[in-house]
C-alpha cells in the first residue's frame, strides 16, 4: 500500500499542484482545506504523514499540530511562507519534526518525507527493545520506558533517542545528528536539533532545566549519559 | 494682518542651523552654570565686604573723634590760662607733663615761638604738617589725619591767638587700624568661603538640571540601540515639551518599523504563495516533458528558467529588506570554522581547495549558521559566474579578525569596481549570459555587516590572475 499523505492548506492552487506534483512523487495525497477538515480525516483514516501550512482560516496550524501530538507520533512537516525565526520554533515546539519554506520543490520535500519515514536505525535489528541503564527504548513501538513509566515518543524524537543510544555515551554535534536524523543535504539549521532535544528531554528528564540524561556538551554537542 | 503661507517643513529643515560661536573653548553648561554661581556670589560679598568696612571705619573714626575732641578742650583750657611773663619753658614742661593724655595722646605746646613737647621722639613741632599749622595760625581749629613713622594719627590743632599759643595733640589710631585690619581679614575668609559655597551649591544645582538631560540620552541611547518601547517617565515638568515630544517620536519611530516589519511579512506571504504554485505545477509539467510537442518543450524550458531566477531573486529581496526594515536580528552559535566550512563546500557541491592555517583550525566562532552558510553560498556562486569558479577557500588570523578568503582565477575585479561591486543590483558591464539576482554580495555585505565583520575584494595573492573576496569576522574573546 502506498504511503499516504495529508495536505492540509487553504490556498487551492498550492493543493491542487502539490497533489499532482506529489503523485508524480509516487505518494497517495489526500486534501484538507482547513483543521478541522484535517482533524476529522485523520481520525477516520490516519495518513502516515501530514504537511501543515502555517496560516490556516480556523484552527491554526501550530494549533492543528499540536492536536494532531496528542493522538499520534505521525510525522508532521510543517509549511511556512515566512522564514520569522519565531514562527519556525514555535511550529518544532508544537511538535513538527520538520518544516520548509515556501516556494520549495516537490521532490525536495519528498526527500524530506522519504528520511522521515526511514527505518528507525537500531544496533541489532533483531533486538526488540535496547536497554541503557534506566531507560528501556522500544523503536518499533515510539515508547520509551523509564523508571518503569511507559512515555510514548514521536518517531523523529525516537530517531533522535536511538542515535544518541548507538553511540554510548559519547558526544554527538548538532551536525551530525542533523545528518543522521535529517537527513545528509540538510545543512544550516541545528534549531531543528535543539527543540526536538528540547521536546525529549521535557518527557523523559525528571527535571528538564538541569537535564541528567541527555546532556549538552558546550560548543560541541549532545550525548546521552546512561 | 496674517502673514500668508508659513514656511515649508522642508525648507526649515533645509536650512542649516549655524552653530554658535565660541571665542574661548566651548565650556560644559555644568561648568558655565557653576561659574555664575560663584561670580554671582562673588560680586555680592565684595559690595557687601566694601560697605560694611568703609561703615566700620567711618563709624570707629568719628567716636574716636568725638572722645577725642572733648578731651583735648578740656587740656586746652589748661593750656589757654598761660600768662605772658610767668610762663617759663620750665612751667611749660610742667604743664604738659600734667596734661590728661588716655590712649597714648601726644600733646604739643606752641606759646608764642616755643615749642614744647611731652615726648619729642615720637611726636613734636616738626611731624606736625605745615597746612595745619597755618591753619592755626589763621585762628581756625583744625583737624588732620596722616601717619608719622608708620603710626597713623589724628592730630587735632586748637588756636589762642589772645596769648598767641596753640595746643596740638597727636591721638594714635593704631587700635582702629588694627581693629579694621582684623575685619578686613574676616571679610575676606568670609567671602572665600561664601564664593566656594555658591560654586559648591552651582555644580549641585547643575548636576540636578541635568541629570533628567541624562535620562533623556539614555533613552535615546537605548532606542539606538533597538529597544523602541523605550519612552521617557517622571521625567521633570519644566521639560514635559521635551519628554512630550520625544515619546511622540518614538511611539512614531515604533508603529512605523512595526508596519513596516507587518508590511514585509505581509509582502513575504503574497509572493511565496503563488511562486509555491508555480513551482508545484511546474515540476508537474517538468514530469511530463517528454510528451509535448519540442516548441512547447523550449517555452517550458524558458519559463522554467525565469521562476528559477525569480524565486531566487524574491527570496533574496525579502532577506535584504529584512535589514532595510530593521527585523534582521542574529541568531549566534557557537561552531567550529574549518568544520563548517567543510559542510558548506559538500552542501553546495564544491570541489574546492580549503586551507586552514593552524592557529585557526581550532577557533570557535559565534556566528549565525544560516546567514554565514548564505555568505559563502553567495560568494562560491558569485565565483562561479564571474570568475570561473574558486580554486581555493583560505581561512586565516588577522589580528582579533578571522579572515575566510574565496579566491578565483578569473578576470579579476577592476580597481574602480572594488567599491560598487557590493551594491544592489552591480553587475559589471558585460553580465549577458550571466545568471544570478545581482543581491549576492549586497547580502553579503549585510549579513557580515550584522556580524560586526567586513567584506571587501582584492587582488589575488601572489599576483596572478584572479580575485580574492576576504570576508573579516570578529572571533570570541576566548575564555
Amino acid at each position: 500500500m502506498p504511503t499516504r499523505i495529508l495536505t492540509v492548506e487553504d490556498d487551492e492552487r498550492i493543493r491542487t499542484s502539490l497533489k499532482m506534483a506529489l503523485e508524480d512523487e509516487g505518494w497517495d495525497v489526500e486534501e484538507a482545506q482547513n483543521g478541522e477538515a484535517a482533524l476529522l480525516k485523520f481520525r477516520g483514516n490516519p495518513a502516515d504523514v501530514v504537511l501543515i501550512d502555517i496560516g490556516l482560516p480556523g484552527i491554526d496550524g501550530f494549533e492543528l499540530c499540536r492536536t494532531l501530538r496528542r493522538i499520534s507520533s505521525v510525522p508532521i512537516v510543517m509549511i511556512t511562507a515566512r522564514e520569522d525565526t519565531h514562527d519556525v520554533v514555535a511550529g518544532l515546539e508544537a511538535g513538527a519534526d520538520d518544516y520548509l519554506t515556501k516556494p520549495f520543490a516537490p521532490k525536495e520535500l519528498s526527500a524530506r518525507i522519504r528520511a522521515m519515514l526511514r527505518r528507525v536505525r537500531t544496533v541489532d535489528p533483531a533486538l526488540r527493545s535496547l536497554i541503557l541503564g534506566q531507560l528501556d527504548i522500544v523503536p518499533e513501538e515510539n515508547v520509551v520506558y523509564i523508571r518503569g513509566e511507559r512515555i510514548a515518543v514521536s518517531k523523529t524524537e525516537m530517531r533522535l533517542l536511538t542515535e544518541l543510544a548507538s553511540e554510548s555515551g559519547a558526544t554527538l554535534s548538532r551536525e551530525e545528528l542533523l545528518e543522521r536524523v535529517w537527513g545528509l543535504d540538510y545543512f544550516g539549521d541545528s534549531r531543528l536539533v535543539d527543540v526536538h532535544i528540547r521536546r525529549l528531554r521535557t518527557k523523559i528528564e525528571r527535571d528538564p532545566a538541569n537535564p541528567q540524561l541527555i546532556l549538552t556538551v558546550r560548543r560541541q554537542g549532545y550525548k546521552l549519559q546512561t | 494682518m496674517r502673514h500668508s503661507g508659513a514656511p515649508s517643513p522642508s525648507s526649515r529643515s533645509d536650512r542649516p542651523r549655524r552653530p554658535r560661536r565660541w571665542i574661548l573653548p566651548r565650556l560644559t553648561l555644568r561648568f558655565r552654570v557653576s561659574l555664575l554661581f560663584g561670580l554671582g556670589a562673588l560680586m555680592v560679598t565684595v559690595a557687601l565686604s566694601l560697605i560694611t568696612h568703609e561703615l566700620t571705619r567711618d563709624n570707629l573714626l568719628s567716636r574716636r573723634e568725638e572722645i577725642s575732641l572733648a578731651r583735648v578742650f578740656f587740656n586746652a583750657i589748661q593750656v589757654s590760662r598761660l600768662s605772658g611773663e610767668e610762663t617759663t619753658e620750665e612751667r611749660l614742661r610742667e604743664l604738659v607733663q600734667d596734661l590728661y593724655t588716655p590712649l597714648g595722646a601726644r600733646p604739643v605746646i606752641r606759646f608764642g615761638e616755643q615749642w614744647i613737647s611731652a615726648n619729642p621722639v615720637e611726636f613734636s613741632e616738626p611731624q606736625i604738617r605745615q597746612s595745619l599749622k597755618d591753619s592755626v595760625a589763621a585762628g581756625v581749629a583744625a583737624q588732620m589725619r596722616y601717619a608719622v613713622n608708620e603710626t597713623p594719627f589724628m592730630v587735632i590743632g586748637l588756636p589762642y591767638p589772645q596769648i598767641n599759643a596753640a595746643y596740638y595733640e597727636a591721638v594714635p589710631l593704631t587700635d582702629i587700624d588694627d581693629t579694621l585690619s582684623a575685619l578686613r581679614i574676616t571679610l575676606l575668609t568670609s567671602s572665600a568661603i561664601t564664593v566656594l559655597l555658591a560654586i559648591g551649591i552651582g555644580i549641585w544645582a547643575a548636576q540636578r538640571t541635568v541629570r533628567p538631560l541624562a535620562d533623556i540620552g539614555e533613552a535615546a541611547e537605548a532606542i539606538a540601540a533597538g529597544d523602541l518601547s523605550t519612552r521617557l517617565e517622571g521625567i521633570d515638568p519644566d521639560l514635559e515639551r521635551l519628554s512630550r515630544s520625544f515619546n511622540q517620536m518614538a511611539s512614531a519611530l515604533e508603529e512605523r518599523i512595526e508596519r513596516d516589519a507587518r508590511f514585509a511579512s505581509n509582502v513575504s506571504h503574497e509572493l511565496r504563495s503563488p511562486l509555491m504554485a508555480l513551482t508545484a505545477s511546474m515540476e508537474v509539467l517538468n514530469h511530463r516533458k517528454s510528451e509535448l510537442p519540442e516548441r512547447s518543450q523550449t517555452a517550458l524550458n524558458l519559463i522554467a528558467s525565469d521562476l528559477e531566477h525569480f524565486k531566487q531573486l524574491v527570496t533574496d529581496l525579502l532577506e535584504i529588506s529584512r535589514y532595510d526594515v530593521g527585523v534582521a536580528a542574529l541568531e549566534l552559535e557557537e561552531f567550529n570554522i574549518a568544520e563548517f566550512l567543510q559542510q558548506a563546500l559538500r552542501a553546495g557541491g564544491y570541489d574546492v581547495k580549503v586551507a586552514i592555517s593552524k592557529d585557526v583550525s581550532e577557533v570557535m566562532l559565534r556566528a549565525d549558521r544560516r546567514r554565514l552558510a548564505q555568505v559563502i553560498a553567495n560568494l562560491l556562486e558569485n565565483a562561479e559566474q564571474y570568475g570561473g569558479g574558486a580554486v581555493e577557500v583560505r581561512v586565516e588570523r588577522a589580528g582579533p579578525m578571522l579572515e575566510i578568503h574565496v579566491i578565483d582565477e578569473g578576470p579579476g575585479v577592476a580597481k574602480a569596481d572594488q567599491k560598487v561591486i557590493f551594491d544592489r543590483f552591480f553587475r559589471g558591464k558585460d553580465h549577458s549570459g550571466v545568471a544570478g539576482t545581482g543581491l549576492g554580495l549586497a547580502l553579503v555585505t549585510e549579513h557580515v555587516k550584522l556580524h560586526g565583520g567586513s567584506v571587501r575584494v582584492q587582488g589575488r595573492p601572489g599576483g596572478g590572475r584572479g580575485a580574492c573576496f576576504v570576508v573579516s569576522l570578529p572571533t570570541p574573546v576566548e575564555s
